[in-house]
């Protein structure tokens, strides 16, 4: 993200998301989880 | 020393055919059981305000396949103008109009025919007209340059293979000081060439 320009950079609450799905081997072979963050675009403040 | 930045290396037309086949599934069938969770369990599972979830028809939430809560980086304000990438059978989308009001505006964008077309339904279902649903791909926005305050995704961008050029555009559509909130999986082991390159991994 940095790299295409973004800034502040924060990073939320991560989700064990795919645990007890219909078909979450995959999921859980990789250690897959759900996360959310976010980021400004410079300027205009 | 950091590793230069590459897209994943699949067969991307492949790509976005097997995941529209996958979201034509989930907009149709939605129980049928996939390899993610879907509908009210999954909202209530990621932290959405359930007062607010369950107010909304089963059809505005069954088709819901996000991977966290982009509205727990912040709430959306009056007036805003937000673009949805991905944005399904616009659950998302209509939880955004609910918090811009009658003065803002949501685009969602979404590649799959059967999810524009089921997201466009619910809205209208609920009187909202203030929110518009559109053809197009993360990489290339059908929207204007510097014309957004605020960009939300879920579950979405991990399914194209060229980030770098995902978030560029995003960079463009917003306004200077405006804000992406993505929620997006990742995996915490490392992954294969091999795992990398299976379009079947990508997809589920």
């Amino acid at each position: 993200m940095k790299e295409a320009g973004f800034a502040e950079v924060r990073i939320g609450c991560m989700v064990d998301v795919f645990s007890g799905s219909a078909h979450e081997s995959d999921a859980k072979d990789f250690d897959t989880r759900g996360i959310v963050f976010s980021a400004v675009k410079p300027g205009g403040r | 020393m950091t590793e230069a930045y590459a897209p994943a290396p699949v067969d991307v037309e492949r790509l976005r055919a097997e995941v529209k086949l996958k979201y034509r599934e989930v907009a149709s069938d939605p129980t049928k059981g996939f390899h993610f969770h879907t509908g009210r369990p999954l909202a209530r599972m990621l932290d959405y305000p359930m007062d607010v979830v369950d107010a909304l028809p089963d059809r505005v939430v069954e088709s819901f396949a996000g991977v966290n809560n982009p509205f727990s980086m912040g709430e959306l304000q009056a007036g805003q103008v937000v673009v949805d990438i991905g944005s399904g059978a616009g659950f998302d989308s209509i939880l955004a109009v609910q918090m811009v009001g009658r003065s803002g505006k949501v685009i969602g964008v979404d590649m799959t025919p059967e999810m524009r077309e089921k997201s466009r339904s619910n809205a209208a279902q609920l009187g909202m007209d203030n929110v518009e649903f559109r053809d197009g791909l993360a990489e290339d926005l059908p929207v204007a340059d510097s014309s957004v305050d605020v960009v939300i995704s879920n579950g979405v961008i991990n399914l194209c293979p060229d980030k770098l050029r995902v978030y560029r555009e995003i960079y463009r559509v917003l306004k200077p000081g405006g804000k992406i909130q993505i929620a997006d999986v990742v995996v915490q082991k490392p992954l294969p060439d091999d795992a990398v390159a299976d379009i079947d991994l990508w997809t589920g």
